[in-house]
């Protein structure tokens, strides 16, 4: 489980994330919403332990992140996966090295042990014989792939998608929130995915909380999401045009 | 479920409003900026140096980073300090024939100013432009795209992955290219030296002013320089924000505050060379 306990973080005069508490529960998947600059990306991070809040804490597996010195939080995030905005495929590496790289940097599994587990990853994400490629020469779907295969290759019982579908077309964007729900259904995981693409990630998650401005106006099961007489929940999770945001 | 409702404070209380500092506030601030950019550089050098001891070796990385200092800089470094060799040794016998017309130690001054200082100091100078742009803008756009989080999800802190690699690869090759940017910059000086004033080179080399102090002063400088840019670079590169604005403003800090480091730097070694070689 991941508990998010009072969470605050600020950029200069910017208030970005206002005491968030939250709580994933194991396997879930959750997603994560709220209109732009929300602070929807900044949470992930800080949940990843990328940025360090002004407040609060993040309690995995009974361990608050923030306690742990750099060394001991850089071996602990061999718990964690995690899918960029941006992809952050290593522009200098091929997609075999970008995917063998957190297998290479935090286990100690022999090469012809990595080579099997890229390959599985890359059947995974249906782009088999890829392994050669550079990212320069990839679409921004097949990044996304690789970026999937590349966070799920460890393992890891916490996955963080940021945005997994941004920029996509319907079809594609759907074949990724698929894959990502099957991916972390086979492996048990818990998940939190941010996505903007709201239509398709109600198809996938169990559970759904949305930030607003900084803080957190909703935490619920799907169907409450979708049933939800907030004014701001309700104008967010249907698309309306008129309402308060 | 849980509605918080509160969305509509969030509203209210959005983005607190930047205050007005004043004259006094703006020279504070900066001053505070330049404290916590030198305690961020220190912090830079420290995680490197432990990262020496402690972090995880990275097969050929070094070997790859020497290629793109050293081999790259060797051109650019042999036509400037081929030019300044020329012009120091024109201007220095001028000024010199007005004082006395013996020339015969021009060389042996002149050898012992490159391998005290300028050799070091300029050559230095020529490659916190070309290296130090180079390292702040390759960072800088793997911090934009995200690949330093990238990194750090997979266990590999950047300042171990990229700086640690850079640094040791700037130390030998700064004091490599420093060496043979003497040598140019000495030849061509030998060269004009004969043109222009009938010195002839057997003359114009004269090792009597060498001494051990120079050679320690001038080797030290060499070290300093090669720690001091991909350090200096390195950490304006981790500390870029924004877009590709943001890639540029921490290129052009990078060249700035490495030509700056260098300076100072030249400043204390060689003043600890006066007071412990005078």
């Amino acid at each position: 489980m991941i508990a998010i306990e009072e969470i605050e973080k600020s950029f200069g005069h910017n208030q970005v994330l206002r005491r968030v508490k939250l709580d994933v529960p194991k396997g879930c998947l959750y997603g994560l919403i709220g209109p732009g600059a929300s602070g929807k990306s900044i949470l992930l991070k800080i949940i990843a332990g990328l940025i360090r809040p002004e407040g609060g804490r993040v309690v995995v597996e009974g361990q608050n992140i923030f306690e742990m010195p750099d060394i001991e939080l850089q071996k602990f995030r061999a718990n964690f996966g995690m899918l960029f905005q941006n992809y952050a495929l290593f522009d200098y590496l091929t997609v075999y090295e970008n995917i063998a790289f957190p297998l290479r940097r935090m286990t100690t599994m022999t090469e012809e042990q990595i080579r099997e587990r890229v390959a599985d990853r890359l059947k995974r994400v249906q782009l088999p014989g890829f392994e050669d490629r550079m990212p320069s020469g990839l679409s921004g779907g097949q990044k996304k792939r690789i970026g999937v295969a590349r966070a799920t290759v460890m393992q890891a019982p916490y996955v963080l998608y940021d945005e997994p579908a941004a920029g996509l077309d319907p079809v594609t964007s759907q074949r990724i929130f698929n894959l990502l729900r099957d991916e972390q259904r086979a492996a048990g995981s818990t998940v939190i995915m941010v996505s903007s693409d709201i239509e398709r990630l109600l198809t996938v998650t169990d559970r759904v909380g949305m930030l607003y401005r900084g803080r957190l106006i909703f935490d619920g099961t799907t169907a409450e999401a979708q049933e939800s007489q907030d004014p701001y929940v309700r104008q967010f999770v249907h698309g309306l045009v008129d309402g308060p945001l | 479920m849980s509605s918080a409702g509160s969305a509509d404070q969030g509203a209210q209380d959005g983005e607190a409003p930047p205050q007005e500092l004043g004259l006094v506030g703006e020279i504070g601030a900066t001053a505070l900026d330049l404290f916590d950019g030198a305690r961020g550089m220190y912090s830079v050098l420290v995680r490197t140096l432990y990262y020496t001891a402690y972090g995880r070796r990275e097969p050929g990385s070094t070997v790859h980073y020497m290629y793109e200092i050293g081999n790259k800089s060797l051109f650019f470094l042999t036509v400037v300090m081929g030019f300044i060799g020329m012009i120091l040794v024109y201007q220095a016998g001028v000024q010199a024939k007005r004082v006395i017309p013996d020339l015969t130690l021009l060389g042996a001054t002149y050898l012992e100013l490159l391998i005290r200082d300028l050799a070091a100091s300029i050559g230095a100078l020529m490659l916190a432009t070309r290296v130090g742009a180079g390292i702040a803008a390759e960072i800088g756009s793997m911090v934009v795209t995200e690949q330093t989080d990238a990194l750090r999800m997979c266990a590999a802190d950047p300042i171990d992955y990229l700086i640690k690699p850079r640094f040791f690869a700037s130390i030998v090759m700064t004091t490599a290219l420093i060496i043979w940017s003497a040598a140019v910059a000495f030849t061509s000086g030998m060269l004009t030296a004969y043109s222009f004033f009938e010195v002839a080179p057997r003359t114009f080399c004269n090792l009597s002013l060498i001494d051990k102090g120079d050679l320690i002063v001038g080797l030290s400088k060499c070290v300093a320089y090669g720690a001091a840019i991909p350090i200096v670079s390195g950490y304006c590169g981790l500390s870029t924000f924004g877009g590709s604005e943001g890639v540029g403003w921490a290129t052009t800090r990078a060249v700035v505050n490495s030509s700056l480091a260098v300076i100072i730097l030249n400043f204390f070694i060689s003043g600890a060379g006066i007071f412990l070689f005078p």
